[in-house]
């Protein structure tokens, strides 16, 4: 498993509270999973749930707990960290650990290391495509034939593999039933339960990417090639994918008898990735050092010509002016190679030239992004016009006759040159700008409370508090707040300022330093908006506005009043049953209008109540299926998530999640989901005037 | 997988919902045992809500068409989108089942 550089620095892990230290401590020592020699010195970072864990921070590893449930499988996407183990009694990696400690140098960019027991209920599948997309591992385009691949091979890895379940030929009903309790059976025994799955991604230079699968059950042999159409639908109907996953992949390969079976999937480099900006930031900094500014005549120049005589007049004319990196190739096929080799900053081709002549290697530079933008300056003798404009549509930045003038051939090599100078300080210029726009993005990301803010604001009020927050591509207009009252009331507020850019971003620390201003100090929402409203309109250019929900939850009272200026219909639920409703959301926008009236509704909020605020990203980003999700789809994720969680679930959370396994990585508008739950006393949480 | 049955006249409509994969055991047993006693003409199983199946999945539902059979009803898939749609023709379950758009 990685490790740093420096073999004496700690190791950061992140580690659930639920797990004990004990635990903690065999395994990270017990196993020998590091490929470091001698004691490592560990460094615990503790959360009770990922949310709690910062996900600024580089974990070395993240634990997870026994049944980690959907809740912390979600760390696979919020947490920065490539490998993620579930820590469970009964655990016996065996010749699993080469696998999770893999040689340093071909090292996995994500792994992830599950019980039987519960990787059975979880959608392993799903979310191990979601974590490679946000990595960036992954187009969007690939990701659904890769989801279906890897959720075949999991199964079977799974159910054949661990579970040592077979399921051959086509079941009948009662077959069926008896699986059915066999599984249960056998996931609740230690023999099958305990037994560990691994699933790693690792991606190629040639951009494919790896996916292994690997069991502890007892192996198994791949059968014949058969008829490759053959589908579960004709014989066998359970689990048996191997010719679903065939035709999903590049390659399908075996290793350990059967036990890992290796998933490769062939994505065409030139492609953008709408990858995760935090996890390229490192690829980032690693090219940019390769792209180095280089002066005029440090530059790397490459000669392609077939005859001897002519390489050795351009590199005359051009050493006399002082290049003196030259290369050379002496045809197409040469010219490539050197080209590859070299990483040359302007290229010198002949166009008529054994193996490959100049149009063809044109082309063929063109389609390597490597190469997209490095002068090429063909030279021929040809004279006729079409040679000339076909040269050109091959890619070639300049032409020059045969024969070679001196001061001509160094006059277009300086212009080209500098150029290309121009360009890449240009882009530097580019980079700046950007940092210095990602500088912006953190200032207004802690605009925001941060988790062990709201958590403990939550605690003291009574409530479990959970919120996700996720900035568009640009900058964004979402913020949200917490503002405590009293002892007893607790006011929240969220706020979306129309479009995104560095016009919303300013805009959100004006309404931020009006919020927390003495201005405003209104106890009924909708005074407190009405005021807010005055003050923020002389603020304002003409033309901007802002939506915002105000409301103020009163434990003794046990009310939810608030106003809503055009904001998203909050959901209002029962942690009991479920069900929940949209409260109204409508009121005038902030910033239209000076003397806007804001009305305060109140409605009931007792200990079983729990409340979720969103920006409309949640419910207007298309998502897998073409649609965004509808309203009545809202509450039904709620319903369930309600009630397939305990009480104590991070509802913001888990809701965030599903919505990411759906949605693109790359959204076009600021995202925040904030839940508030009256946290009843089973999980711990009491409420403050219960405990004075 | 999560689902709602509903019985007018001589069909049995069921909604499913979710994901419909290996783990949908229980839940798929009971939902055959709630068809078995509607003993209906038609069994409908819309599958628009189903956001994402595997192959167990598949198997599943042809064991809903065998206990049809058994019980001599005709069993329609219907609404099946996106990722569903393509493992059915895939399956090539245009063959095994009425498809309903």
């Amino acid at each position: 498993m990685e490790s740093d550089i420096d073999d004496h620095s700690p190791l950061t892990v992140a580690v659930p509270q639920s797990l004990s230290s004990d635990d903690v401590e065999s395994l990270l020592t017990g196993a020998n999973i590091w490929d470091r020699s001698g004691p490592i010195p560990f460094e615990h970072v503790i959360g009770n749930s990922p949310e709690d864990l910062s996900n600024s921070a580089r974990f070395s590893c993240c634990l997870l707990p026994s049944d980690p449930g959907r809740e912390w499988l979600g760390s696979l996407i919020r947490l920065n960290s490539d490998n993620f183990i579930e820590c469970f009694d009964g655990m016996d990696l065996g010749d699993l650990c080469p696998i999770i400690g893999s040689d340093p140098k071909s090292k996995h960019h994500l792994l992830v290391c599950l019980s039987t027991r519960s990787a059975y209920h979880l959608p392993v599948a799903r979310k191990f495509v979601t974590a490679l997309r946000h990595r960036g591992l992954i187009k969007e385009a690939t990701a659904p034939a890769v989801e279906m691949a890897v959720q075949e091979a999991f199964a079977n890895s799974l159910i054949h593999g661990n579970l040592a379940l077979t399921t051959s030929g086509r079941l009948s009903m009662d077959r069926f039933n008896e699986l059915g309790d066999e599984t249960k059976k056998r996931l609740a025994s230690t023999t099958y339960g305990d037994r560990a799955i691994v699933l790693t991604a690792k991606k190629r230079k040639n951009g494919h990417i790896v996916i292994s699968i690997n069991d502890q059950g007892a192996g198994f042999t791949p059968r014949k090639e058969t008829d490759e159409t053959t589908m579960p639908g004709q014989e066998s109907t359970f689990g048996r994918g191997l010719p679903l996953i065939k035709s999903l992949c590049h390659s399908v390969t075996f290793a350990r008898g059967g036990r890992t079976i290796k998933l490769t999937f062939d994505q065409i480099e030139s492609d953008v990735l709408s990858a995760d900006p935090a996890f390229i930031r490192e690829f980032d900094a690693q090219s940019s050092i390769d792209a180095a500014l280089r002066t005029p005549q440090n530059a790397t120049i490459l000669i392609a010509d077939d005859t001897m005589l002519s390489r050795e007049i351009i590199a005359s004319y051009l050493r006399s002016d002082g290049f003196t990196n030259l290369v050379f190739a002496k045809d197409g096929e040469d010219a490539l190679s050197q080209a590859k080799a070299h990483n040359p900053d302007l290229i010198i081709l002949d166009i008529i030239m054994p193996k490959l002549d100049g149009y063809e290697v044109c082309k063929a530079l063109r389609a390597d992004p490597q190469f997209a933008e490095t002068p090429i300056i063909a030279q021929t003798a040809l004279e006729e016009n079409e040679g000339r404009t076909r040269i050109f549509d091959d890619g070639a930045t300049d032409l020059i006759l045969k024969p070679l003038n001196k001061a001509e051939l160094i006059a277009r090599t300086k212009i080209h040159l500098e150029n290309r100078l121009l360009v890449k300080q240009l882009r530097a210029y580019r980079e700046r700008t950007q940092s210095e726009l990602d500088l912006a993005r953190d200032m207004q990301e802690n605009l925001n409370p941060a988790p062990e803010q709201y958590r403990g604001t939550g605690f003291d009020y009574g409530m479990r508090i959970s919120a996700t927050f996720q900035m568009s591509s640009e900058l964004g207009g979402d913020m949200w707040g917490l503002v405590p009252i009293d002892e007893q009331r607790l006011g929240v507020y969220i706020v979306d300022f129309a479009g995104h850019g560095l016009g919303a971003a300013l805009n959100t620390f004006r309404l931020h330093s009006l919020i927390w201003s003495d201005q405003i100090r209104d106890p009924d929402p909708g005074a407190y908006l009405s005021n807010l409203n005055r003050h923020l309109k002389g603020l304002l250019p003409i033309g901007q506005y802002a939506t915002m929900l105000y409301g103020i939850i009163d434990r003794s009272q046990k009310t939810f009043s608030y106003a809503s200026a055009a904001c998203t219909s909050p959901v209002l639920g029962d942690s009991t049953t479920g069900t929940a409703r949209y409260l109204d959301g409508s009121g005038v926008p902030l910033g239209v209008i000076r003397d806007a009236r804001y009305e305060t509704r109140e409605v009931p909020f007792d200990q079983n109540s729990f409340l979720l605020l969103y920006s409309d990203a949640l419910i207007e980003t298309t998502l897998d299926d073409g649609q965004f999700l509808s309203e009545e789809k809202l509450l039904s994720m709620v319903h369930e998530t309600v009630m397939e969680s305990s009480s104590d679930v991070d509802l913001a959370a888990q809701i965030a999640d599903q919505f990411m396994d759906r949605a693109p990585v790359q959204l076009s508008d600021d995202f925040t989901v904030v839940s508030l739950q009256s946290a009843n006393g089973a999980n711990g949480f009491t409420a403050r005037d219960e405990t004075q | 997988m999560n689902y709602n049955t509903e019985q007018t006249d001589k069909t049995t409509t069921v909604e499913l919902t979710g994901r419909f994969t290996f783990g949908d055991h229980s839940n798929f047993r009971k939902l055959i045992e709630e068809m078995r006693a509607h003993q209906s003409e038609t069994h409908v199983l819309d599958v628009a809500g189903i956001e994402f199946i595997d192959s167990a999945g598949l198997g599943m539902l042809l064991l809903a068409r065998d206990e049809g059979e058994k019980a001599r009803a005709t069993v329609v898939l219907r609404g099946a989108q996106g990722q569903v749609k393509r493992m059915l023709e895939v399956a090539r379950f245009d063959t095994l089942f009425k498809l309903e758009d």
